[in-house]
């Protein structure tokens, strides 16, 4: 063997984007039938990643058969910019994807990528979102067999699905599910929106941008177009309610850092184990400070 | 400055960094239904819309003999049945004369893709017809002028999809220009311009 054998120069790189061009392909095809079929689990040949399955492998791969040296990427994971997840995704991506800009600030991203938050500041028709998916099936929960969910879902049959939210109803006066709340998109297909809270679920409904979910490990992509009706499944006379954030006294708690009182909000204890909330969303926190900053000198 | 993009050597057509953003086009345009995008490519969409779309993975149907024969090896794709195959190109001019795949209810992603190639999209045009499109992707409705289209295909079109979520997906092209209307567009057909 040739210990000074170097690979050629043109082999040795990876083509942009890293995934292969007939990968690349495969994925764009299939995400144009997820278009077309809102809110339907479209299967496809998931490639094997440099990160474990679970680590957002689906949702890069959509990006990576999105991105082009054009575009300008943020990455977000529960909320964050600086997390671990974001920053080796987005580290991931400036590696594979020579002259593509990454940035923190939401309106100048055309691509987002995120892990379990919509971003608070409303998307524009100019932004793609796109989702990571550890479980794609909502159904999974009320129908072990693949084959007979599929049949489930093209029929529009969710009617286990709701026997399952009213036991929690029976049981706890209230629909349980905290995360991964069941929507149905373009009155057929119910989908799991991935792990993004209550919160989140109306940003959904009729959003000018386009919302692709990857779930690598479970091979699918589906899609909420554009203006699209997204409804969370809930019964007439029990509405869908968001997360609460007032505090005993009724008032709506402010985030510690920016005062902000109309984000998503995460609890932390401080160094004397008092409860504190501080937005979730980084940038919007961070936004929000910066136009303090601007009022008070002015 | 004009907006119309600059043609480009046709080789470019078969170029990663080409078909990435013909990709995003289409994106635009499935997102979008009823929005007319101009082709990067400049000219030749139809042929540049089948470079981004097909390899050799999957199969094409030429019913109306539009690709020439020095083209395919190009494409990669395998020459199928209209029948049967995930993406045709046919004349729009032509009554549709085949009957396409519509996919399953439990696996509607197996359902065809249409390129159509029509005279003109996007612009009033004399014996053209105006399509009123509502649906997914659309805020209220929107209309899409069309001229070279043959009725039958909007007539089959509607029989096609009205069993969703088995259904065919339409992408129409003129030559420098293109537009989509996925299964879930309702579309009405407007007065003859």
């Amino acid at each position: 063997m040739n210990m000074h054998y170097e690979l050629p120069l043109e082999e040795a790189g990876y083509s942009f984007g890293f995934l292969d061009e007939y990968a690349k392909k495969e994925v764009r095809r299939t995400i144009l039938k997820a278009i077309c079929i809102p809110g339907y689990q479209t299967p496809y040949a998931s490639r094997e990643m440099p990160m474990g399955r679970g680590f957002g492998t689906g949702g890069l791969q959509v990006t990576l058969a999105l991105i082009g040296p054009d575009d300008t990427l943020k990455v977000i994971d529960q909320g964050s910019d600086d997390s671990v997840n974001a920053v080796n995704l987005r580290q991931f991506v400036q590696l594979t994807c020579p002259g593509v800009e990454v940035t923190e600030k939401q309106e100048e991203a055309t691509l987002i990528q995120s892990r379990h938050r919509i971003p608070e500041v409303a998307l524009t028709e100019a932004q793609v979102l796109v989702l990571q998916v550890p479980y794609p099936d909502p159904l999974v929960v009320v129908e072990p067999s693949e084959a007979r969910r599929k049949i489930m879902h093209a029929e529009a049959d969710y009617s286990r699905l709701l026997v399952k939210l009213y036991e929690d109803i029976v049981h706890f006066d209230e629909i349980t599910i905290s995360h991964r709340y069941p929507t149905r998109i373009n009155r057929h297909y119910v989908i799991d929106p991935s792990p993004i809270p209550r919160w989140d679920v109306p940003k959904l409904d009729q959003s000018p941008a386009l919302i692709l979910l990857g779930a690598g490990r479970e091979k699918k992509i589906y899609a909420v177009p554009p203006y699209t009706v997204a409804e969370p499944l809930v019964f007439d006379d029990v509405p869908f309610r968001v997360e609460d954030f007032r505090d005993a006294r009724g008032e709506r708690r402010a985030c510690a850092r920016c005062g902000a009182t109309d984000s998503f909000l995460d609890e932390y204890c401080d160094d004397t184990n008092a409860k504190i909330y501080q937005c979730s969303d980084s940038a919007y926190c961070g936004g929000q400070l910066v136009l303090q900053q601007r009022e008070t000198t002015a | 400055m004009s907006n119309k993009p600059t043609p480009v050597a046709s080789h470019e057509l078969w170029l990663p960094p080409m078909q990435q953003r013909i990709f995003c086009d289409l994106l635009h345009v499935f997102s979008y239904p009823g929005r007319v995008a101009e082709c990067t490519a400049g000219s030749m969409t139809w042929l540049a819309l089948l470079a981004a779309l097909t390899d050799g993975e999957v199969a094409l149907a030429d019913p109306h003999g539009q690709i020439r024969a020095d083209i395919w090896p190009r494409l990669e794709a395998r020459s199928g049945m209209p029948e049967t195959a995930p993406f045709i190109v046919a004349d729009g001019g032509r009554a549709m004369d085949f009957q396409p795949c519509t996919g399953s209810l439990e696996s509607p992603e197996t359902g065809a893709t249409l390129l159509l190639r029509v005279a003109s999209l996007g612009e009033h045009s004399e014996g053209g017809v105006l399509l009123n499109l509502s649906g997914p992707g659309i805020q209220g409705n929107t209309e899409l002028p069309v001229s070279g289209l043959h009725p039958s295909w909007l007539f089959a079109r509607a029989g096609l999809v009205a069993a969703f979520p088995p259904g065919v997906d339409l992408l129409l092209c003129d030559e420098r220009r293109f537009a989509a209307l996925p299964r879930t567009t309702h579309i009405k057909t407007g007065d003859i311009i």
